[in-house]
């Protein structure tokens, strides 16, 4: 039923009415009532320049992480796989941590600079992990991901030295960063993120039967007629390019890539001609509720978004484990 | 199908050394051999899924000159073991079979309609592949490799059928059945290389046998004129009896 509905214009127009209506929802989330924001000149800065693009944003790296865990999942035929194992999250954080300190450190103002290094220290950790990695071997991708986890694992030592070396504000700053904000949103990175979901959302589409194939394994696919190797690079390049740009918009957000993939095999089944369209749009769903929540909750406060999509999505998926039972051996 | 002097060592060890044969339609070749002796290996090389020393033609064009494209068009593999980790149900894994060729989605969902009757598995198809039996697994798998030969055919092409022990968890009957469709596939003209542990079954349905021992050939030819007492004895380490029985030839053991 789900998957009928996913493959018909019918599914799609429910898929984007579904999403419309979640991030209008959160467009009027807040302690400014709906009436004053429609209705006063600080409402509608607030609406237009504030809210609009940190939901639409929410969306956008949502449905990004959750196509980008499904394509390293799949490629890697390891359900365990997400975004940040081939080391562009740990690469974006320790750039992001380098400017933090740096900039406190010469008493500079630094946000803007912040998400570039962000974005340029994941994209130099993915080539150095797909240098490492050397794919073209047999076994290659096994490799990898030990390559991944390798320079995870530097990042993380660095970033750990870095903060003896931090003051306490910057201290602050590369902790909060690390858990993830939206509440830097505004409409470049809103444009930028987009353009990138629109490349993989054009490309993507044309390889759901060649990732299937994957599934089954290197040397069936090989013989069904997908260029594996190929496949994997093409993938690997865009997953780093969707999550450096998500890690650079908004620091660093767990969980979704890892189960948002998860929660929609468990509706769905792997395949891959459903499992896409489901993946982009309750990946982008569940960031823009659990944004609203992390602005809301402790409101004038607000939580790092991090914080939320755990404490939101963990026990869901504690709950469809045990549900599911043993039938889970993905 | 040529193969010229086909060697590859792996960490040191020669797994397959000088291996020359030729693979011909409408033949079924059964490779057969103790564990270790490099069966598989060559299976695999033969798919173009490694890299060896010597060469390997497919009607004279060297077969690492293929895209993935082209030999998916020409061959159709079936591995040992299923490695699928995902919930994929038993159509979805059938209908990828049809995925070299050009057809539309209604075509391929009347082929794979067509396959689950014509195999007899409509109880199965719904059902998410991880959670079938070993056999049932094996019947699937090589099913979907006989969707991918039968477009070939389609295509007025002789394609290449590898099977890796593809009777080892199948039950009696469908051992016959895996026979009849080997049989089904060299008459319509492709050339099927078996990887096989019953020496009564090669006997029975190979045209041709290639013996392999620690990665050589030991011995190549039709199967009644190879399989000899002595060589079996020797190549698998157990005392063998050929026994005659009004024309058809069986193996003891003791």
């Amino acid at each position: 039923m789900i998957k009928k509905l996913l493959v018909s214009p019918f599914g799609w127009l429910v898929g984007i009415l579904f999403s419309l209506g979640i991030c209008s929802a959160a467009l009027f989330l807040g302690s400014l009532e709906a009436h004053s924001l429609l209705n006063s000149e600080i409402g509608h800065h607030i609406l237009w320049n504030i809210r609009l693009p940190r939901v639409l944003l929410a969306f956008v790296i949502g449905a990004s992480l959750s196509l980008a865990g499904v394509m390293i999942q799949s490629n890697v035929r390891n359900p365990l796989a997400d975004p940040s194992l081939i080391g562009v999250s740990g690469g974006a954080a320790l750039g992001a941590a380098l400017m933090i300190v740096a900039a406190d450190l010469v008493a500079i103002q630094a946000q803007y600079f912040i998400p570039l290094a962000a974005f340029i220290g994941g994209i130099l950790a993915t080539m150095a992990v797909l240098k490492l990695g050397r794919n073209d071997m047999p076994g290659g991708m096994a490799l990898l991901i030990l390559a991944g986890i390798a320079i995870n694992v530097v990042a993380a030592s660095l970033i750990g030295l870095l903060t003896y070396l931090a003051t306490d504000s910057a201290l602050r700053h590369i902790t909060f960063w690390s858990l993830g904000s939206l509440a830097s949103a505004n409409y470049f990175w809103l444009t930028l993120c987009s353009l990138a979901l629109l490349l993989v959302c054009f490309w993507l589409p044309k390889q759901h039967r060649k990732l299937d194939a994957i599934l089954l394994g290197q040397a069936e696919a090989n013989t069904m007629g997908v260029d594996v190797k190929r496949l994997q690079i093409q993938s690997i390049v865009l997953v780093a390019l969707l999550a450096a740009l998500a890690v650079s918009a908004c620091g660093i957000i767990g969980f979704i890539g890892l189960v948002t993939p998860h929660i929609g095999r468990m509706l769905v089944g792997a395949s891959h001609r459903y499992l896409l369209p489901l993946s982009f749009f309750l990946g982008g769903s569940l960031l823009v509720i659990a944004d609203g929540l992390a602005r809301t909750i402790i409101a004038p406060a607000e939580l790092p978004i991090g914080i939320v999509t755990a404490l939101l999505g963990a026990p869901v998926f504690i709950w469809l484990l045990i549900r599911e039972g043993r039938r889970l051996q993905w | 199908m040529t193969l010229k002097q086909i060697s590859l060592k792996r960490n040191g060890k020669q797994v397959l050394h000088n291996i020359t044969g030729e693979l011909e339609g409408g033949k079924i070749i059964a490779l057969l051999g103790p564990n270790g002796a490099g069966k598989s290996t060559l299976i695999q090389a033969m798919a173009g899924l490694l890299t060896c020393t010597g060469q390997i033609h497919i009607d004279g064009q060297n077969i690492q000159e293929f895209s993935a494209e082209q030999l998916a068009k020409n061959l159709a593999y079936l591995p040992q073991h299923s490695q699928l980790q995902f919930p994929l149900t038993v159509e979805e894994v059938l209908s990828l079979a049809t995925l070299p060729f050009k057809l539309t989605r209604l075509q391929q969902r009347q082929q794979v309609k067509a396959l689950i009757n014509q195999w007899g598995i409509e109880s199965l198809a719904d059902k998410d592949f991880r959670q079938l039996s070993g056999g049932e697994q094996q019947r699937c798998q090589i099913a979907r490799t006989y969707l991918q030969l039968s477009n070939m055919t389609a295509e007025n092409k002789r394609g290449l059928w590898l099977l890796d022990e593809p009777a080892s968890s199948l039950d009696l009957e469908h051992q016959q059945q895996l026979q009849q469709v080997c049989l089904r596939a060299a008459k319509e003209g492709h050339c099927v290389v078996i990887v096989l542990h019953d020496l009564n079954q090669a006997l029975r349905l190979a045209d041709e046998v290639w013996l392999l021992e620690k990665g050589e050939l030991r011995a190549q030819g039709v199967a009644t004129e190879v399989m000899t007492e002595a060589l079996i004895s020797q190549v698998f380490n157990v005392t063998a009896r050929r026994i005659e029985n009004s024309g058809d030839s069986f193996f003891i053991y003791s």
